[in-house]
């Protein structure tokens, strides 16, 4: 019966098809891809210099992101839902977590659809990439009861191609099966995983809504702070406030989780190496001089002055007790035993009182600890007498990965600082290797003036932040 | 059964290694012009299925989300090559701050003092996998980039800061790097593509430790027996001995016992001698004001009834006394003596310590029978024609003494039983109704253990 047209055995047979499903098949939500995003003026996205990023002005299916790596990752979704009818066989499926649960086994699914249909109501065939939602397998009870709505079943189309059941005796096709496999929430399908998850409800001024209600008007939600009467307008803020719904994302995906997992692990992590090296500052050190504990006059109680700081500690005049110059006494003049590998801080021996500055204090006493706070890193000293010996410098530093981590990958990286210049600003010290001081936006060009934030300064021989 | 021990060694690393591997950012989108960023969450790869199940909310329709990073103990291997003697136990004594409990926090003065022993850690080579999930090959680039860089060829990872922990500090180093886990070029599906980093990490697995109290020599035994011809003190006492405890003389300085107040002196500082006219014994010296909170503060924490000072007599005995701080002057101890640490007496107690050119007994005192006085003054002559009337005993026998003589009424007259005269042999003899304890010393009495010690004659154990 084939002919080269589709004659109307071709159509007859069609219809009944389209018939069976309309009455056998069961609804599916189509996603529309609809491309890769438009615009954009980052590098990420405008390819700034980048022929293999290019800048798209519409949407459309043809583009692709990226030419290099051949990947759409910023990929829009029609907001308009398709509904057509398909059928699929219902099966088994398994957790399996050899891939650490990611995947559910044998979780894929062959949907066919009918040809024709498919063409009228989305306008081109299902392929790869398409979002499609089935409501059948929506479920209304998760293990987190509170959700607003039940959790619907995304796949994401793998395989379209014509179904070989689809054939009519005409040698025409009149199906179109799709493999689909569960959508993951991931950078390309953001767009579908971003809505919001809450029932799409049109604010209506005639409607009275209970405490709690969500609803939607000009793109903005707001929820009911009390049951509101009917006529009262959405910007009466006794009733309404603005309300950020979480997206399905937050609710469905797993990253929510992840990351709360991820932020219980850092706080331990956190609690047991506060900072790098080792803590020293428990631990007692005997003030000494000359090799002896420190001089016994310091402990008359009428001077005050205690070798262990605690009767006005290092308030100490030498010569008036008769002391030559340089002469030690009271505080511990050094670490003693516990000065090793990382132990500096900006802390003085036993916990005795520290004056921080970017100066040395004036009319130091004897055993006074300053803390210079423009060394890089931060330098403890004391004064004897006659000068202001240095004690350490404060290397430990928070090993969390940003900006509080002072190691010197990190100051590369986490580098915040401009450096001005006379004709671009003040440009971002932090820059590409490959691209360092080119004029880009990004280096400081006229589109890239900076506010203010030079290194702050440092003592001759002192590294730079 | 041994006992149970489990230190969380090797759980420490995985948690330090998350934080290595954390807070990392991949673009995500668009927020206005610009690339959003999203920060990529790490954590433990092999969940149980129960957890796994909870993480997806017990739900088909969960959706599993990348980017995210994972890691899994992939190997655990003894280190042979870094293998050190077994056996080596390595010492460290350190001091401690004092640690105040209310505030929770240390003190600016010395507390506890202890030795540490650590015996040789076991050395093993940890490897971790860490699973590097993307959507897409531009975000493995994004995080690969980041991550790759920290390992030049390897980077300090630490599982605690405790300054006596010799097994913290470690290295982790990148081995090797798998790119993708998928067929290249793609199959019929479009899995989520992992990059896997194998890192090795060089670690310790310890023993606990033994902490005691600090061991260091505070004072060289010369010999296992004194001059006495017994066990030395610091040989039997196991507190000594062990170093739980501490004995110390504070900076070679006196110290002087009067009454029971424990004063501390400099060398230079004298104490008042009092005058032969009066019994009443000096209570300060009052040129020294040196406080026994910061003498002791040096050292340690005072503590009251069981700190003790230790007071070496002549012969080499001790006298122990416990001591308690002076809670109305701090430049004072309350020295409470240990009465079996007191010399014995060696002459029968007195009743009272008297002039006897001043003070004398009633006539018709009926009960001097027994009654023993030690004399500050001589009584009675042979030359004497008339002797003194008061100290006359029955058929007018006299009492003839001398100064420090003790005498004894016994058989109706009065009668020297310690003569002083002459007499060189060390005696003790405790006054009854002062409770207070009295050395001759061949040319006086003095009180026995009460008096100024020079340094290195008494000594602190707190």
């Amino acid at each position: 019966m084939y002919r080269t047209n589709r004659t109307r055995d071709y159509q007859f047979l069609d219809r009944t098809i389209a018939e069976m499903y309309t009455v056998g098949g069961l609804d599916l939500y189509c996603h529309k891809y609809l491309g890769p995003e438009t615009g954009g003026t980052d590098s990420a996205f405008s390819g700034n210099a980048d022929a293999t990023l290019p800048i798209y002005e519409t949407l459309s299916p043809l583009n692709i992101q990226d030419l290099l790596l051949l990947e759409n990752r910023d990929r829009q979704y029609d907001p308009d839902v398709y509904v057509m009818r398909g059928v699929y066989n219902a099966q088994d499926i398994d957790f399996d977590l050899t891939q650490f649960g990611l995947f559910l086994n044998n979780d894929t699914l062959f949907i066919t659809f009918h040809y024709n249909k498919m063409i009228d109501t989305f306008g081109r065939k299902l392929m790869n990439g398409d979002v499609l939602e089935i409501p059948n397998l929506k479920d209304f009870h998760p293990l987190k009861a509170d959700l607003p709505t039940g959790l619907a079943r995304y796949y994401v189309i793998q395989d379209a191609a014509y179904a070989s059941e689809g054939f009519s005796v005409t040698w025409l096709p009149h199906l179109w099966r799709v493999k689909a496999t569960p959508l993951t929430d991931s950078q390309e399908f953001n767009t579908i995983t971003n809505k919001p998850m809450v029932s799409e409800q049109i604010w209506d001024n005639g409607n009275f809504y209970p405490t709690g209600s969500v609803v939607n008007y000009g793109n903005t939600y707001y929820q009911a702070r009390a049951n509101t009467p009917a006529g009262t307008d959405i910007t009466n803020t006794n009733y309404w406030r603005e309300y950020t719904p979480s997206t399905i994302s937050d609710l469905q995906g797993t990253r929510t989780k992840d990351t709360a997992i991820n932020e219980a692990i850092l706080t331990q992590a956190d609690i047991e190496v506060p900072l790098s090296g080792y803590d020293i500052s428990k631990f007692y050190i005997l003030p000494t001089e000359n090799l002896q504990p420190a001089n016994s006059t310091t402990l008359y109680a009428g001077s005050d002055n205690t070798v262990d700081g605690t009767q006005g500690g290092m308030d100490v005049t030498p010569q008036s007790l008769g002391y030559t110059e340089g002469y030690l006494t009271g505080t511990p003049t050094s670490f003693g035993y516990t000065v090793g590998y990382l132990t500096g801080s900006d802390e003085a021996p036993n916990g005795l009182p520290v004056t921080p500055g970017v100066t040395f204090p004036l009319n130091p006493s004897l055993g006074d600890y300053a803390l210079r706070l423009d060394y890089q890193p931060n330098r403890l000293f004391r004064w004897d007498g006659v000068r202001w010996v240095k004690l350490e410098d404060a290397v430990r530093t928070n090993l969390n990965n940003g900006s509080a981590n002072d190691i010197l990958h990190s100051t590369f990286v986490n580098n915040t600082y401009t450096v001005p210049t006379t004709d671009m600003g003040n440009i971002p010290s932090r820059q590409s290797l490959s691209e360092m001081l080119k004029p880009r936006a990004d280096n400081g060009d006229e589109g890239g003036n900076l506010p203010p934030k030079p290194f702050p300064l440092t003592q001759p021989g002192q590294k730079s932040s | 059964m041994q006992n149970f021990f489990y230190d969380e060694q090797i759980r420490r690393f995985l948690l330090q290694f998350t934080r290595m591997v954390s807070g990392f950012q991949v673009q995500y989108g668009r927020d206005g012009e610009q690339a959003a960023l999203l920060r990529v969450p790490v954590r433990y790869g092999d969940a149980t299925r129960n957890v796994q199940t909870i993480l997806q909310e017990n739900s088909a329709s969960s959706l599993p989300s990348t980017p995210l990073m994972t890691f899994y103990i992939s190997s655990l291997d003894y280190d042979r090559p870094r293998m050190q003697e077994p056996y080596h136990v390595n010492s460290v004594s350190i001091r401690q701050r004092t640690y105040d409990s209310a505030t929770d926090t240390y003190e600016t003065t010395q507390g506890n003092a202890f030795t540490i022993e650590r015996l040789m850690p076991v050395p093993y080579r940890l490897g971790i996998t860490l699973d590097i999930w993307t959507s897409n090959t531009n975000q493995k680039l994004q995080l690969l980039e980041q991550i790759l860089t920290l390992f030049n060829p390897s980077l300090e990872i630490q599982s605690t800061d405790n300054y006596l922990d010799w097994t913290s500090l470690s290295v982790v180093e990148l081995d090797s790097c798998t790119w993708t886990s998928r067929t290249i070029p793609q199959g019929t599906e479009n899995p989520i593509d992992i990059a896997s980093l194998k890192f090795g990490i060089p670690i310790w697995i310890s023993s606990p430790v033994k902490v005691k109290k600090l061991g260091v020599v505070e004072r060289v035994v010369a010999s296992m027996y004194d001059a006495n011809g017994d066990f030395h003190n610091a040989i039997e006492n196991n507190d000594l001995l062990l170093g739980t405890r501490q004995q110390i003389t504070p900076y070679n300085w006196a110290a002087v016992l009067i009454n029971n107040k424990l004063q501390c002196l400099q060398q230079q500082s004298l104490a008042e001698e009092p005058g032969n006219e009066s019994l009443t014994p000096t209570q300060i010296v009052s040129n020294s004001n040196l406080q026994w909170t910061a003498v002791i503060g040096v050292y340690g924490v005072l503590r009251p009834g069981i700190s003790q000072i230790r007071l070496v007599q002549a012969d080499e005995s001790e006298v122990i006394g416990t001591i308690v701080l002076d809670p109305s002057d701090n430049r004072f101890l309350l020295f409470d003596v240990d009465p079996d640490t007191a010399p014995q007496n060696t002459l029968a107690p007195i009743d009272a310590i008297v002039n006897p050119l001043t003070w004398a007994p009633a006539p018709d005192d009926s009960n001097l029978e027994g009654v023993r006085y030690l004399l500050t003054e001589a009584t009675g002559s042979y030359d004497n024609e008339y002797p003194a009337v008061a100290w006359i005993g029955e058929n007018g026998r006299p009492l003839i003494a001398k100064a420090n003589d003790i005498i004894e009424y016994s058989g109706n007259y009065w009668h020297v039983v310690f003569n002083a005269e002459g007499n060189t042999d060390i005696q003790y003899v405790t006054n009854i109704t002062t409770s207070i304890q009295y050395q001759w010393v061949g040319t006086q009495w003095i009180k026995s253990y009460q008096g100024i010690y020079p340094g290195g004659t008494w000594s602190l154990v707190l």
